[in-house]
Order: structure tokens, then C-alpha cells, then sequence
């Protein structure tokens, strides 16, 4: 029988898994990569919102422009991807079957990488079966991927970035999310995606769960209610909304079934059943590796790290690679993954409570429990100062690694410094010229330019904007406050796209002098 | 812990499960059942593919098989509490080719001597039977008393029911060795040290009985095979026989759920190496390889997806019955293993013999046939 | 080494729940119920649970309901839930039609 032999094969053609064989490429090897889906990419074509990270992380690009570039890179080094490749199983002496059209394909690899990704988490709730309750991955994927709009009104279960970005992303394609539960007390992601979507005027209930799904053949609402400290919903506390779709992000487990059918020695942890890995991504099996979600859930900017290291890992397994070779690498490589592992989401924080930054000052309580920080709370950040003329306010109040603001500003004004994770700063020394490029490269959101007293008694505010239809100068509407709720009545004086900007609309709006600090979205 | 028991057996497979559930029956409760794994019918009692038939056995253990179908399985589901959906409406043994008829035939006339119903059938009545064969079958034997069950439904349901009426089990609770007190066997060593004590041992642990045996001095002459069996998806009702073939290329049932159930092979399965039994692999060919024998006999179940394949091994008796006895050599030992990839359907009729050489009756029938120490050299 | 019946001692009796009629692996339609009461009949693993009940044998081979199911055993057994022993992976990896399957290429010889 026909088995074609490859020094590498790649087995998921996402992030970690093109990553990897690019890199692997590099080095002169030449890999094979299969996916089942019809395109690749793994999830990063539905990723429309900007990355966070540093220039090396690929920060304030959005996802599926970052899938472009892999895959540009992919091709430029000969990358051989298979598409609607569906691997059957991985057998002993790292052989892989695959469906491949009609028929099942054999192949061998002196080295296999898995790197298959994560599947999302379900719940048990009365009605959970019902149609319209879907993941905030299908969520995802009907809208960016098949512009189809997955319901109408809906409920966002889970307050994880995930269920943050698809909130926001819900908002963006014109749904209503009429609420965003979590069971724990605190929301999970980070706060600036939090606070956009607070902003918009979604409400957040922490320590909420489902209680029923309603509806005869469809979702047609939604029960939740208050948690109690056993997890049982506390009677009385039951809340209904009229929704279409209930929408759960409640994590994601990692596809490692591949790994364990190879007889890989497995670790059944809190994140899942994953493999025992190396920081290259050596499992116990000589030659087999994994990298990305498939080795523990993180983000798509450390799956392409780790599937960079695998790469270099398989390189010098394979001799294409001298250990010298490969200690340098990993030397840049590492440093890299360690970036992005600092700060208050670092991996070592998961589950902890975080109570004050790094530079001391206190976390902002109304920010974990309510999605937005308070109006009271906002100005102890140094991203926030008081000045008479056009300043951007830095609304950036937890310790994640992201710096882009600092390269942002043609006129130095904003500073985070050596360390990625600290707050930015704003250099009262510097004239801001209100040129917006902080705006627009915030991949939180968070940055607004204030100004006083434009005319008598009226500032303006240039907030990022990324709705449709675009207002138009002149035109009246509510602004509205951190909370999502009206201030004051506000006009657009000023919108303004750029490619620079890439597709960050900034809107200026202007209101009342002492509105300045508090109305930060504008609602037409 | 109470580390005594009038009676322990070691292995918690479906021979093991159903004797401890025959000897409560008869009043013995203080029974042991030792299982090396956490799961309960781990080995080959929950990977096989249901067969509960008489035809195509060797003569030798025919009287126990028939004696099962006859008195045991039609009311099994109802004294176990538990439905072990069992169906008995025949076996088909497919033949293509004329030797396959003529080895059918074999198997047939040796059958009816011991007053089995089993007879030859021509292609014409094998699509009344089946009418979803290929036309490329030219003939079978018939077993109209044959059928299946859900052996996982069946080798817990024994479970459950002993466990209700007291049996004590115990699961990741792998034997070291036996142990003689004066002259007769009655000590069990754990791996981890525990040491349990008992009137009689019953030792049927598959493949594994015989390093067990091997330590109170006996050796039961045996090798064992890895065997692969895949399961579709949900079907449309199709039919309720059970089918086997000439060729041994597959075997298999449609399961009350409505999956089909496959046993097939690569053929290569003689020389896969078994590392650790627990954790078994087949090779990368047995899948497909299943796939087109099934097809070739069961042409419309193309489009019926797989859903997952598995594989067990089977406990080899180098003349293909198992071995059921006595120890004499060790008494307090009783033997039983070797099944050969045909212990399912026997279980029951298994369970309550071994219950009866526990007691001191006479088994319900005579199995001295299947005495461990059978073996002669073959010049 | 586990003790069954001292195991189903220490869990106590089946208690019904309010919300046992929930599915919970949607494929072969198995409820929390099942499951909690399963337990208490001595099944204590993975392995035995997708046996006795078929939860997780469907199509989706558990991908869905392998983790609630695990949480439900652990809460009965009152253990965390990383002792209960994931099931084992098999091939295929999708349900794939048995014709595709069959074209790998191999031809059979007599």
C-alpha cells in the first residue's frame, strides 16, 4: 500500500500549525500541513477586532489580516497546505490516515506536530438544547466568516475575552445584547474590551447564571439568576429577557484526542485533558509534537510563538538544525512567549484576584463587577491627566502586555517604557497635536482625545468608532457615559477615516465642558 | 477491609461478573470479585461483537453454548434489572465460493450431530433471510437459534445485580500471585502487597490468567491477539440476524440502538506487538480493511459513517477452546480462560458451571473436555 | 484499589434533583438523572458510564458532553473532577462514511 513520507507533518492549519511549518520551512524542511476545513487559517479568520502584543506580536493587526500574512509567509517558503484534509487517526510509528476527498490517504512523518486547537465548552441549563442557544464561536463564524447575523436579540453567557470580543462583535453587526451573565463574581477578560462593550450600553450581571433557556422549537427568552456562594441560584433573584439566541462562552477544551490515540503520555488538568509537553512542544513520543489551544488554551498570538518553537524543536530533531542553531531561536522565541505570559492575565494569575496594578494603584472593583470602571475611579490612572488643550485620556487600567500607543504618538506624549505590561503613561511635557493615531491603534479602545472649551462652555471628545452606518458631521445624538447610560446630548463635529487608522473610525462629538470626562460613546 | 471471602474471583470480565452473580444466587454471598483495571469488563467482554450463537463452534463446547441459549439468555435481561438486548433470530455463516460451502458444510454436519439446528441454505434463502447481501453470496449455513446482545449491557448488568445482592468488587486491583496455606490455594497478593484470603480462587483475568497461574506453578498454554471491531452511526432498522462468514472476514449485528456492530481484521493483527494490553492499537490498514470486507458482503451500508473503532485481545488456547476446570495439581483453583475471542456468548452458561464446581454440583453439563491439563505434545 | 460497596456506602442513596430530567449528552439523549443514578448502581468511570448508558457514543463522541458528564460523576462520588479518567480516543477521528474509508488504497489478496 501506498504511504507517502514527509519529514514533517503538520496536522492543523492554524495559528500554532502554520507557524510552525513556516518555520520549520525556514530551515529548509518541507512540510505538509492539513486541515480539515475548507480554508486555513484556524480561527483567526474570524478575528476581526485588533491584536494586542507588541510589534513582534504583530500588535493592532487585526486576526484575519495576521492569517494573511502566515499564510502569504506559508506560501513564499513553500508550505504544502492541504485543505478539507481530515485526519482519521495518528497510528504508531507516526503514521496519519486522512480523508482527502472520497478517499483515505496514508502518510508518515519523521515528525508529526498536532496542533488541532480547542473545541468550545457547553452548560447544562433547562432548555439548553433548544435551537438558538449556540457558542460564541458559532456566533463568530456565522457573522465574519458567512456574514450571516446570528440572531436578533441575544444573551451573552460569559465574560472571558471571548465572550467580551463576541459581544462587541455582536454589537457590531447589528444585534442586541440585551444582557452579558457570568457565574463568576468577576468578569474574566480584559477590561478595556469589557468597558467597550459596558460602553454601548450592555449590561454586565456577574455572578449570574442561566436558569432556562425559553421557547417552544426556538429560543424566545432567557431566565437567569444572582449565584449564591454554592453555585445555586439564589430564589427571587430570577431575571427574564426576551431573546432569539443565547450565546455561551464558557471556555474551551483542547482536541488532543489525535495525541492520546498516539499513546502520549496525557495530564487531565483544570483546562483539560492535554498533553505533557516540553516548552517546545516535545510530547512523550519521540517526533510527535503539539503546539497552540491542543497543548492548553491560550491566544492566538502565543499559539503562533509556541508553533514557531515546535518548528525550530523539529528542525533540530531532524538535522536541519544545529543545537546551537536552535538554542538561539528559542533564546528570541522564549522571550517573546514570556511577554506575552506577563501582567495581571499572565497564566500564573488565572483564577486570582488582582487588586492593585503594578505601579500600586488600586484595580478598579466597579471594572470587575460592572464592566466599566466608575467615573469616581477613572482618574488615579496615569493614561488619565488634566490639561486645558486637545490630551489623549488613556482609560488603560490593567497591567496587559501591549504597547503600540507608545509608537503611536508622532509627538512622544504617551510612555509605557522597557516593560510591556506597565500602564501608559501621558507626558504632560509633550504636545498632543490631536492627530488620533493613539485612538486608532488602541486595540482596547480605550483611548479618547478631550479638549475644553472648544467654544463657550462645550468641549469635544474623539472617541474610536466602529459602527455602521458612520455618522455624519452634524449630526445629534445621546452621549453616552461608561456605564452605556446617557449623559448629555452630544454633536459629531468631526469624523475621520484613515488607512492608517485601518477601518477605526474616529468620531468627535462635542458636549458640555464637564461631560468631557464622562461621555465616552456616541449613540445616534 | 474484610480481606477474606469464601470465594474470590479474579477478573471482573463477564465470566467473572456472571459467576459471582450465579453464586449469589445460590446463597453465596461472600464473594470477592477482583478486577486489575478501575473499569469493570475492561478486557474482551465489553470489545467483542455480541455473537450469542452455537454454529461454527467446536464440538466441545457446544453442549454449554446450546444450554446458555436455551436456559440463560431469554430471561437474562429481566434478572439482571438491566436490558442486555438480546435477539435471537439466527445467524447467517456466509459463503462465496464453493470451498466456503464445503467448510460451512463441515462445521454444519458436526453441529447437528450433537442436535444442533443448523443447516445449509441457498442464495435464494439467504435474501429471504438478508435481503441487503451482495448477490455475490452463493450460500450459508443457518442458525435459527443463534443471535446477539449488548455485551457491554451484559457484563455490567452481572455486575450490578451481584453488586445488589452483595458481591464485593473490587476494581484497579491487580494480582501479583497465588499463594498455597497448606497445601491448597488460598491466598491472592496483590500488586500493592494486600493480601486477601479465600476458600476457592476462580481465575478467569483473560490473557492475564496466565501469569497469575504461573505463579502457583501452572501454565496454560496460550497466546493472545489483538482483534478490531468498529461501530457506525445510527441506522434505519435493517435486519436482526447475525452474520459471520466462511472467509472469517467479518462478523457483526445491527444493535437495538440501530449502530452496527463489526468485528474485522488486516490480517497483520498475528504479528502486532502488545506493549501494554490496556492500551491497545491496531494498525492504520484494520479500519479500511474492515470497511471493504463489510462492504463486500453488505453492499448497502456504504454510506453508513463509522463512528469509532476500538480493539481487545483475545486469550488464544492453542486448540481454540477454552480452558474450565479445576485445578487439581492446585486445589482451591478453578480455571477459566482461553476463550479464544469467543467467550461472550457463553458467559452466562460459564458463570453458572463455575458457581456449581464452586458448590460441589455436577455442572449442568459435562465440560471435561475443557480440563486445563488437556494438551499432549503433536509427536 | 476501590472498594464498591464501601464507595456506595460513603456516596449514600440516589437523591432526585429537580433538573434530572436534563439532557446532557444530546446524541444518544442520556439525562443528568441517568447519570447521577448510574453512579449509585456502582458505575464509577467513563469507560463503564458510556457502556451501561451510551452517553458520549454518539456522533460527536463526547465532544460536547465528555466534561459535564465528568462533572456530574465527581459530584456524586464527591471527588475533583481530574479523577475521573477521561474516555480513551479512537479512530475515526469524524464519522466518516464506511466507502470512503474503504478507498485507502489497499487491495485485498486472497
Amino acid at each position: 500500500m501506498k504511504i507517502e513520507r514527509y519529514d514533517m507533518i503538520v496536522i492543523g492549519a492554524g495559528p500554532a500549525g502554520l507557524s510552525a511549518a513556516i518555520e520549520a520551512a525556514k530551515h529548509g524542511m518541507k512540510p505538509i500541513v492539513f486541515d480539515e476545513n475548507a480554508r486555513p487559517g484556524g480561527q483567526l479568520f474570524k478575528q476581526i477586532h485588533k491584536f494586542f502584543g507588541s510589534k513582534e506580536h504583530k500588535a493592532k493587526i487585526r486576526g484575519f489580516k495576521i492569517g494573511e500574512e502566515l499564510l502569504a509567509e506559508a506560501e513564499e517558503y513553500g508550505v504544502k497546505v492541504v485543505l478539507n484534509a481530515t485526519v482519521v487517526g495518528l497510528y504508531p510509528e507516526k503514521e496519519v490516515t486522512v480523508k482527502i476527498g472520497d478517499e483515505v490517504k496514508h502518510y508518515k512523518g519523521d515528525s508529526v506536530l498536532v496542533a488541532t486547537g480547542a473545541s468550545e465548552n457547553m452548560v447544562n441549563f433547562k432548555g439548553w438544547t433548544l435551537p438558538g442557544v449556540i457558542g460564541a464561536g458559532a456566533a463568530q463564524t456565522m457573522m465574519n466568516l458567512h456574514h450571516i447575523k446570528p440572531g436578533n436579540r441575544v444573551l451573552m453567557l460569559g465574560s472571558g475575552n471571548v465572550g467580551l470580543v463576541v459581544s462587541f462583535q455582536l454589537l457590531q453587526a447589528g444585534c442586541e445584547v440585551v444582557a452579558l451573565a457570568d457565574a463568576a463574581p468577576r468578569v474574566g477578560g480584559y477590561g478595556v474590551h469589557a468597558a467597550k462593550v459596558a460602553r454601548c450600553g450592555v449590561p454586565f450581571y456577574l455572578s449570574h447564571t442561566i436558569v432556562e433557556a425559553e421557547g417552544e422549537d426556538h429560543v424566545t427568552g432567557v431566565t437567569i439568576g444572582q449565584v449564591g456562594p454554592d453555585w445555586k441560584v439564589i430564589p427571587g433573584t430570577e431575571k427574564h429577557f426576551d431573546v432569539d439566541t443565547i450565546c455561551l462562552a464558557v471556555g474551551l477544551s483542547p482536541m488532543a484526542q489525535l495525541l492520546k490515540q498516539a499513546g502520549v503520555e496525557m495530564a487531565d488538568t483544570k483546562g483539560g485533558h492535554v498533553p505533557v509537553c516540553e516548552e517546545d512542544g516535545a510530547t512523550s513520543v519521540p517526533g510527535i509534537y503539539a503546539a497552540g489551544d491542543v497543548s492548553g488554551i491560550e491566544e492566538a498570538s502565543s499559539a503562533m510563538i509556541e508553533g514557531r518553537m515546535s518548528g525550530v524543536a523539529i528542525a533540530c530533531y531532524l538535522g536541519y538544525l544545529t543545537e546551537e542553531e536552535k538554542a538561539k531561536r528559542m533564546e528570541e522565541l522564549e522571550a517573546a512567549l514570556d511577554t506575552l505570559r506577563q501582567g495581571m492575565f499572565a497564566p500564573k494569575n488565572r483564577g486570582k484576584l488582582v487588586e492593585k496594578t503594578e505601579e500600586g494603584i488600586d484595580v478598579s472593583m466597579n471594572l470587575l463587577e460592572k464592566g466599566y470602571v466608575a467615573d469616581t475611579e477613572i482618574e488615579r490612572y496615569p493614561g488619565v491627566t488634566s490639561q486645558k488643550g486637545i490630551h489623549p485620556v488613556i482609560e488603560c487600567t490593567q497591567n496587559i502586555p501591549c504597547n503600540p500607543c507608545q509608537d503611536a504618538c508622532p509627538k512622544g506624549c504617551i510612555r509605557i517604557g522597557k516593560n510591556i505590561t506597565s500602564l501608559p503613561v501621558v507626558d504632560t511635557e509633550h504636545e498632543c497635536i490631536g492627530c488620533g493615531m493613539c485612538v486608532a491603534s488602541c486595540s482596547g479602545q480605550a483611548i479618547f482625545l478631550v479638549q475644553e472649551d472648544v467654544e463657550p462652555g462645550f468641549g469635544e471628545v474623539t472617541l474610536p468608532y466602529e459602527f455602521l452606518p458612520l455618522p455624519k458631521t452634524g449630526d445629534i445624538g445621546k452621549a453616552l457615559g461608561r456605564d452605556g447610560k446617557e449623559v448629555c446630548e452630544a454633536v459629531v463635529t468631526k469624523v475621520r477615516t484613515a488607512p492608517a487608522f485601518d477601518h477605526t473610525n474616529l468620531l468627535t462629538m462635542k458636549v458640555p465642558n464637564d461631560m468631557l470626562m464622562k461621555a465616552r460613546f456616541f449613540q445616534a | 477491609m474484610n480481606k477474606t471471602a469464601e470465594v474470590i474471583i479474579i477478573g471482573g470480565g463477564i465470566n467473572g461478573c456472571a459467576a459471582a452473580y450465579y453464586l449469589a444466587k445460590k446463597g453465596v454471598t461472600n464473594v470477592m470479585v477482583l478486577e486489575a483495571t478501575k473499569s469493570i469488563g475492561h478486557g474482551g467482554s465489553s470489545r467483542n461483537g455480541g455473537g450469542v450463537r452455537q454454529s461454527g463452534r467446536d464440538v466441545r463446547e457446544l453442549p454449554y453454548a446450546m444450554y446458555g441459549i436455551q436456559h440463560l439468555w431469554p430471561t437474562l435481561s429481566e434478572e439482571l434489572g438491566v436490558d442486555v438486548e438480546y435477539t435471537q433470530k439466527g445467524n447467517l455463516r456466509l459463503g462465496k465460493t464453493e470451498e466456503h460451502l464445503k467448510k460451512l458444510q463441515t462445521l454444519a454436519s458436526n453441529a447437528q450431530a450433537v442436535g444442533l439446528d443448523v443447516r445449509m441454505v441457498d442464495a435464494k434463502e439467504v435474501k429471504e433471510i438478508c435481503p441487503y447481501l451482495s448477490d455475490e453470496v452463493i450460500g450459508a449455513s443457518w442458525c435459527p437459534t443463534d443471535g446477539h446482545a449488548n455485551p457491554l449491557t451484559t457484563t455490567l448488568g452481572f455486575y450490578k445485580r451481584a453488586l445488589e445482592m452483595g458481591v464485593r468488587f473490587m476494581t484497579d486491583a491487580p494480582v501479583k500471585e497465588l499463594r498455597k496455606v497448606k497445601g491448597k490455594v488460598r491466598k491472592v497478593i496483590l500488586q500493592d502487597g494486600t493480601e486477601l484470603e479465600g476458600e476457592t480462587i476462580i481465575l478467569a483475568a483473560g490473557y492475564e490468567s496466565r501469569y497469575i497461574a504461573r505463579t502457583i506453578g501452572v501454565d496454560v498454554p496460550m497466546t493472545r491477539l489483538i482483534d478490531e471491531c468498529l461501530v457506525t452511526e445510527m441506522q434505519p432498522h435493517m435486519f436482526d440476524i447475525m452474520l459471520g462468514t466462511a472467509g472469517a472476514d467479518f462478523y457483526g449485528h445491527q444493535a437495538k440502538h440501530g449502530s452496527f456492530v463489526f468485528g474485522s481484521d488486516s490480517g497483520l493483527e498475528d504479528t502486532t506487538e502488545m506493549r501494554d494490553p490496556s492500551d491497545v492499537v491496531t494498525n492504520s490498514m484494520t479500519l479500511s480493511a474492515s470497511c471493504r470486507a463489510i462492504m463486500g458482503y453488505i453492499p448497502a451500508l456504504k454510506d453508513a459513517k463509522v463512528v469509532r473503532s476500538w480493539c481487545g485481545w483475545l486469550d488464544m488456547a492453542y486448540d481454540g477452546v477454552p480452558f474450565i476446570s479445576p485445578v487439581e495439581e492446585a486445589p482451591g483453583l478453578i480455571l477459566a480462560c482461553g476463550f479464544t475471542g469467543h467467550g461472550f456468548g457463553t458467559g452466562p452458561a460459564v458463570g453458572l458451571m463455575l458457581a456449581q464446581m464452586v458448590v460441589g454440583e455436577e455442572t449442568v453439563v459435562d465440560i471435561s473436555p475443557l480440563r486445563y491439563d488437556r494438551f499432549q505434545p503433536v509427536r | 484499589m476501590i472498594d464498591v460497596q464501601e464507595k456506595l456506602k460513603e456516596i449514600g442513596p440516589y437523591v432526585e434533583m429537580p433538573d434530572d430530567d436534563m439532557l446532557v449528552c444530546r446524541c444518544e439523549e442520556v439525562t443528568k438523572g441517568e447519570i447521577r443514578k448510574a453512579v449509585h448502581e456502582g458505575i464509577f468511570t467513563i469507560e463503564e458510564m458510556r457502556r451501561y448508558l451510551r452517553s458520549g457514543m454518539g456522533l460527536c463522541q463526547g465532544q460536547t458532553c465528555g466534561k459535564l458528564v465528568k462533572g456530574i460523576m465527581a459530584g456524586e462520588l464527591k471527588v475533583p473532577p481530574t479523577e475521573i479518567a477521561p474516555a480513551s480516543s479512537r479512530a475515526p477521528m469524524r464519522p466518516i462514511e464506511m466507502e470512503i474509508l474503504a478507498e485507502d488504497g489497499g487491495v485485498a489478496h486472497e
